[in-house]
């Protein structure tokens, strides 16, 4: 924890090839990750802090890469650094990834390995031969092809994630009764299944509301039956034909300047 | 009204009216008691108004179109306006010119003109040719009395732009016998005199350029262009041409049933001069020299009309000024005449304002009937022709104030029908309330290769002329003269009316015969270097143009026999459907292209057969683009058949999806989404699935073998469903989801099973194979809509759109209707699926696809020019359309401009006004292109948000500037067949090439540089056929790799360089660094991308490591990039 005060130029550079025969790898910067509040995927003493990953690299390809250093335990991507635990947010359709440079978070296994890594003056190559690594047309064919499912496999899926859907549901409904319930000191929550009836609290409704107030208001108002009232709307409507006038003229002024007025 | 200050505005006027009088005579009791607060009131929206001010608010309403209309009017007007300085500077001029040309000596020698000694003497060559060398006549110069300038700078109505002063010099009366009227001696003499004036001005030091010039193109009529020294001869010239005394000759000698030419001088017998016999009418010769004896009453006439009466004046210049942008052949001299008679006959008057006189212009020429009843200047109570008379001999009538001269005597019928069309449009157009109408019609230039849905031209005019003159009756020959492009033109022009009758809208002979030589330089010499051009251009009927039979008269009636003349062996005797047994043509046409490029065969069948003109004598601007609208890959089908073929299949799906039972709710709407629905995709190919392919339930999978052959791509178009109304459907968005796939499921196995069609679900739609076209069903509902903008703000539920929403919103609920509403407009104007095609391909072909400019632009842009087509009429060719569109896109200032696609008058005027608001409103980011179609919603010019940029679009209105110019080089001065040039791009400006490996590029075969295909020369029939069996497996569906490879392309190095790629079948993409590539950037967490250390002066700096991404374009895109090239 002594080193808080971090400047970028802190972090090391070093060069990342993809196989042995990459002749301009990119360039990445490492240094330890270290935070106020290490959390436990990320453990202290053991996490090397990567930026700059090349598009293509993965959690394989990081691994040999410092293998030299020791065994690494995993590797978390991200685009952004991030402190807190990754809660993975329940998704129906598992969202395309598409490659970008990233940061990476790369796990030792022991203390000591990451020392060593920081210690180091060059990588070995993420592969030893190009073909290991699933990009270009082979990934597309994979990609494509494992997107055609048997209805069977797809309906299996789907049970699986309306079930869980279904439990949640279910733990919300039995959450809210709870709230029905006098609490402690008399208070009763008013939700949307209860046996009080409330309206739904939306934009839609709230504005509802407030237009219904607004018209009883106009409704006392009385209309063309003072003079004033009377000359006002007259003005208003000379008032429109100027600026209908003036609204054309300032027209005519950007015609001009695009010199359309010259026919010929 | 009647005078109008044209720098006031309402402001400029507010502070003189506060210093003078009020209406009442009394000063305004406030003005001088007022301080300053209120006097700084005054200049603001509530001030008071004065009397001016509302005379004015409201005569505008009253006597203008609008506002914006009169302001416009006023800009042009002053515009035009011939300025001060020059007007100074002419008569300075002329004072000079006047003198020396009274002060020419008398000559009194006598000329023989069949010799040359005249033009010797003089020093100047004839300005007539060959045609009129054998005339004997002597002649003696007498000198005339006055230079007068006349014409449109005499009545003050001229327009300064190609400035030109008409002067005259009237030919004393002695100048010419009795008999100089015939045999065009009078010609004669007249050239001799205007040489004789020539060779006294060609050494005039305040002339810089002194040419002979035609006048109106007639070649017997020379007249002087002078071109004077100094500064005004940049803004003006002068023409000097020579009329007759009026005293020289009675006009009853000219008057439409005389002859004036005798056929034997014509044709050349010797005994000319001896032969008594009087020939035919000559009314066309007795106008040439009619023209002369007139101009002086004419002239008086107009003068007498438009002395002092400005709002006259104003309308004919706003009238010339829109008859040059139309390219009409109609002199201003017609028109002053023209607005003079309804002057005359009290329709229009010198109070009505200059938008009322052309307004009312507009509806008389509208509905004027000059071809079948002329109209006549003419009051006298002397005996004149009668109008009868004038019409059985000339096509067009307006007889002038003498009674004698038709006006109209060399217009062509096609002119005058140009005319009457353009009137009726115009009307149009200013009765459109929600265009600007004036920018069309005044504003904008009509191009001859806009305007036109084909175009035919000669190739060989001389040759042509020769066959056509050798098929001419005489008494024609004689009323023309030697005249012989006119009667040619004429001759054409019927032939072509009565052959393509309906199918025409539009009939318009294009001459280009006018030159101008110096004048010691022979006029034959000049002839045989210039070269006279004759085009016709047809504006189609779309509907009409199609038919592929030309019914005749029944076969038992005598008019069949002269329907039989006319088509010679091409009329057969059929028997109709109907029972009736006419006699017909039937021409040959298969796809909808070749149906509408029937005029060429209809004309190159006619010219052939009455004038014996080979096909190959003539160039059609017609089809040369077609080309680019049949899939070049297999069967070679045309692109508009393709469609129909998949929408075909598609209402049979329909139906199926209909019919389905056993689902839990049942389908009630299906809705097109895919380019195809609109007649408008590029590329639909029946889909065809490998042999032996492998197989995953009932679709077909890739092979992964290394160096395996990829299937051909397949598309699949998407359709959208909507399901019965239920409200069980659940409120989170991923259950949501959930649901929806499980219906996929259903609908796929339904499918299978009670229609037994290949599906394949997937969680997101169902692909379905119907008929060799594979659809992807997706279903809508607008609740999902909803949940996506759904968000909760302090426990209160609120909407907000998100880029996910809006996305599903126009794909789900604004593309079927938008979709619906092209197909509607394909339906009516069956060019627009093929021009949005050829838009596609141009796009495409300059590296533009998709992202830089979206999907569904280019069908909003090319509606457009269907839907506001003012000037012109909705076009009926694709090239035409695709012509306009590309100068719509350059010449439109979108950074200013907005395009309000409204297609079935959908929207009020306030909601336009509304949008305009918005843009003038918007701030700088938002989009390049500002296009709104009634459907839009909440969601204004959605389609054009993102992109394209504004660096791409500058780019596309270069290339788009450049093609035009192309275009017209290729097709109306050359005789270009292939004009497929103008969709190669241009390579050289790019920083990286990546090549890829060609056969894994989907569509490659749709290259334009791609030699067609042979051996899958197959008709579409004849494929689906063979492939019969194979009906049942789903082939594999929308696997381009190039796209993928460009995806990940994008989304790894955006912030780096850009790609350009070719959709259909490009091998290349075209990489561009973005500018500051080079620049040095700091390192940090976030943004440390590509970045390198560099070593600068023993300082650790870092830039982007350009070797690296290259390395990374190659290793992404392993297996398809074939090289990679750095310039």
């Amino acid at each position: 924890m002594t080193k808080a005060s971090k400047k970028y130029h802190e972090f090391k550079a070093i060069e990342l090839k993809l196989t042995e025969e990459s002749i301009s790898p990119h360039t990445i910067y490492i240094k330890e990750h270290s935070v106020r509040e290490h959390t436990p995927d990320k453990p202290s003493g053991r996490t090397l802090f990567i930026i700059n990953v090349p598009p293509y690299a993965d959690e394989n390809g990081l691994s040999n890469a410092f293998l030299e250093a020791g065994a690494v335990q995993c590797v978390q991507f991200c685009i952004k650094p991030n402190a807190t635990v990754m809660e993975p947010v329940k998704k129906f359709l598992s969202e395309t990834v598409n490659p970008t440079f990233r940061i990476a978070y790369l796990v030792f296994k022991k203390v000591a390995y990451l020392d060593k890594a920081l210690k180091l003056t060059k990588l070995k190559p993420m592969y030893s031969v190009i073909q290991e690594v699933k990009i270009g047309l082979d990934k597309w064919i994979e990609q494509h092809n494992n997107s055609i499912q048997l209805p069977k496999t797809l309906k299996e899926s789907i049970e699986v994630f309306m079930k869980s859907y279904d439990e949640e549901i279910k733990k919300a409904e039995e959450k809210e009764k709870q709230l029905e319930q006098e609490d402690d000191e008399g208070w009763v929550t008013v939700t949307k299944r209860g046996k009080v009836q409330s309206f739904a609290r939306t934009e839609k409704v709230e504005s509802k509301i407030m237009a219904k107030e607004e018209k009883n208001k106009k409704r006392k108002e009385l209309k063309n039956f003072y003079t004033f009232q009377i000359r006002e709307s007259k003005m208003k409507h000379i008032v429109a034909l100027r600026q209908k006038f003036e609204e054309d003229k300032r027209k005519i002024a950007q015609i001009k300047q695009s010199r359309r007025f010259k026919p010929f | 009204m009647v005078k109008r200050d044209k720098t006031s505005s309402v402001s400029d006027e507010l502070d003189e009216e506060s210093t003078v009088l009020n209406e009442n005579g009394k000063r305004p009791a406030d003005i001088q008691s007022k301080d300053g607060k209120k006097r700084f009131k005054t200049k603001s929206l509530y001030r008071q108004p004065t009397v001016k001010e509302l005379n004015r608010l409201q005569e505008t309403e009253n006597l203008f179109n609008s506002n914006l209309f009169r302001l416009q009017i006023e800009e042009v007007l002053d515009e035009v306006k011939v300025k001060e300085k020059t007007a100074k500077r002419f008569q300075e001029w002329f004072n000079t010119f006047k003198q020396h040309l009274l002060s020419i000596p008398e000559d009194d020698t006598e000329y023989d003109l069949t010799e040359n000694t005249v033009f010797k003497h003089l020093r100047v060559k004839s300005p007539t040719g060959n045609d009129l060398i054998k005339i004997k006549c002597m002649f003696k110069f007498h000198k005339f009395q006055d230079v007068e300038i006349v014409g449109s700078y005499a009545l003050g109505n001229s327009i300064n732009s190609r400035f030109i002063v008409d002067t005259q010099i009237t030919v004393p009366a002695d100048t010419y016998t009795k008999n100089d009227s015939v045999n065009y001696r009078y010609h004669k003499k007249r050239a001799a005199y205007l040489a004789f004036i020539a060779s006294q001005l060609k050494n005039l030091e305040i002339i810089e350029e002194l040419k002979y010039i035609y006048l109106n193109g007639c070649h017997t009529k020379p007249m002087l262009y002078v071109k004077p020294t100094g500064k005004l001869g940049n803004s003006l010239s002068v023409h000097i041409n020579l009329v007759c005394d009026s005293e020289a000759y009675k006009l009853h000698r000219f008057s439409p049933l005389r002859n004036n030419l005798r056929e034997a001088w014509l044709f050349g017998s010797e005994n000319a001069e001896n032969n008594l016999d009087v020939g035919p009418p000559t009314p066309y010769y007795n106008s040439s020299i009619l023209c002369d004896l007139t101009t002086t009453v004419n002239h008086e006439f107009l003068n007498e009309t438009y002395v002092n009466r400005d709002n006259l004046k104003q309308a004919v210049v706003l009238l010339k000024i829109w008859l040059r942008q139309r390219k009409l052949q109609v002199s201003g001299f017609v028109i002053s005449l023209f607005v003079a008679y309804l002057v005359q006959i009290k329709r229009i008057n010198n109070i009505m304002s200059s938008y009322q006189i052309i307004r009312n212009v507009w509806i008389a020429l509208k509905s004027s009937e000059w071809d079948t009843k002329g109209i006549s200047l003419y009051k006298g109570s002397a005996p004149a022709p009668s109008l009868d008379e004038f019409q059985q001999n000339f096509p067009i009538v307006f007889v002038d104030k003498s009674g004698y001269y038709n006006l109209c005597w060399d217009m062509h019928k096609g002119t005058y029908n140009a005319l009457k069309r353009e009137c009726s449009l115009a009307i149009e157009m200013l009765d459109n309330p929600k265009i600007n109408s004036f920018i069309p019609l005044f504003m904008t230039p009509v191009e001859t290769l806009m305007q036109f849905d084909h175009i035919i031209r000669f190739k060989n005019l001389s040759k042509l002329k020769e066959s056509v003159l050798s098929k001419v009756p005489n008494t024609s020959k004689i009323n023309y003269g030697v005249h012989q492009l006119a009667l040619v033109t004429d001759t054409i022009y019927n032939l072509l009316c009565r052959g393509l009758g309906n199918r025409v809208d539009l009939i318009l002979q294009l001459v280009e015969a006018d030159f101008s030589w110096p004048v010691n330089k022979n006029v034959d010499k000049i002839k045989r270097g210039y070269e006279e051009k004759l085009a016709f251009g047809l504006v189609l009927n779309s509907e009409n143009v199609t038919n592929i039979v030309d019914r005749g008269p029944p076969a038992n009636l005598p008019e069949s026999e002269e329907f039989r003349a006319f088509w010679g062996e091409k009329s057969e005797l059929r028997r109709f459907q109907d029972g009736s047994i006419t006699e017909a043509c039937v021409w040959t046409a298969d796809s909808a292209a070749e149906r509408r490029a029937l005029p060429k065969q209809i004309v190159d069948y006619l010219m052939k057969f009455k004038y014996g003109v080979p096909p190959t004598q003539m160039f059609h601007v017609c089809e040369q683009l077609d080309a680019l609208l049949v899939a070049r890959g297999g069967g070679r089908e045309p692109v508009e058949e393709g469609c129909v073929r998949a929408l075909q299949a598609f209402d049979l799906l329909r139906r199926d999806l209909r019919d389905l039972e056993q689902l839990p709710l049942h389908i009630s709407a299906v809705y097109g989404v895919s380019e195809v629905f609109s007649c408008s995709s590029g590329a639909v190919r029946a889909a065809r699935c490998p042999q032996h392919a492998r197989r995953r339930g009932g679709s077909a999978l890739l092979k992964d073998t290394p160096q395996a052959r990829l299937p051909p791509y397949t598309p699949a178009h998407t359709a959208v469903l909507e399901l019965g109304h239920s409200g069980k459907w659940p409120g989170d968005i991923e259950a949501f989801r959930c649901l929806k796939a499980a219906f996929n499921i259903q609908i796929a196995d339904r499918l299978s099973k009670q229609f037994s069609l290949p599906t394949q679900p997937y969680l997101t739609h169902v692909d379905v194979l119907k008929d060799g076209y594979v659809f992807r069903l997706k279903i809508a509902h607008p609740k999902e809509i909803t949940l996506l903008r759904r968000e909760m703000e302090n426990g209160v539920v609120k909407y907000k759109e998100s880029e996910e929403s809006i996305n599903l919103q126009c794909e789900t609920l604004l593309l079927p209707r938008l979709r619906g509403a092209l197909h509607g407009l394909h339906q009516k104007h069956p060019a627009f699926g093929p021009a949005v095609c050829l838009l596609k391909r141009w796009i495409c072909g300059h590296l533009m696809s998709a992202p830089h400019f979206p999907h569904v632009l280019p069908e909003l842009l090319v509606a457009t020019v269907f839907v506001k087509s003012a000037p012109f009429e909705p076009p009926a060719q694709p090239r035409t359309a695709f012509l306009r569109t590309l100068r719509l896109i350059a010449e439109t200032d979108w950074s200013t401009e907005m395009i309000v696609l409204d297609f079935n008058d959908d929207m009020s005027h306030e909601e336009i006004a509304e949008l305009e608001r918005k843009f003038n409103e918007r701030d700088q980011q938002s989009p390049a292109m500002y296009i709104v179609t009634a459907y839009d919603g909440d969601l204004p010019a959605v389609w054009s948000w993102a992109s394209p940029s504004r660096e791409v679009l500058a780019r596309m209105r270069a290339i788009a500037r450049a093609t035009l110019t192309y275009f017209e080089t290729a097709l109306l001065q050359d005789f270009k067949d292939n004009v497929l040039g103008a969709f190669v791009p241009s390579l050289s400006g790019y920083d990286v090439l990546i090549h890829l490996v060609s056969h894994l590029v989907p569509l490659a075969a749709e290259r334009i540089d791609r030699i067609p295909d042979i051996r899958n020369n197959l008709k579409p029939d004849e494929v689906s056929k063979s492939d019969d069996g194979l009906n049942e497996v789903l082939p594999v569906v929308e696997f381009n790799p190039v796209a993928r490879y460009l995806d990940e392309l994008r989304s790894a190095f955006s912030e780096f360089a850009l790609f350009f790629h070719d959709y259909y079948g490009g091998d290349v993409i075209a990489v561009l660094w973005r500018p500051d590539i080079d620049d040095f950037r700091d390192l940090q967490i976030a943004n440390a991308n590509a970045l390198k250390p560099v070593d600068v002066d023993g300082e650790i700096k870092y830039r982007v490591n350009k070797e690296a991404l290259l390395e990374d374009f190659r290793i992404l895109g392993r297996g398809i990039v074939k090289d990679i090239t750095v310039s």
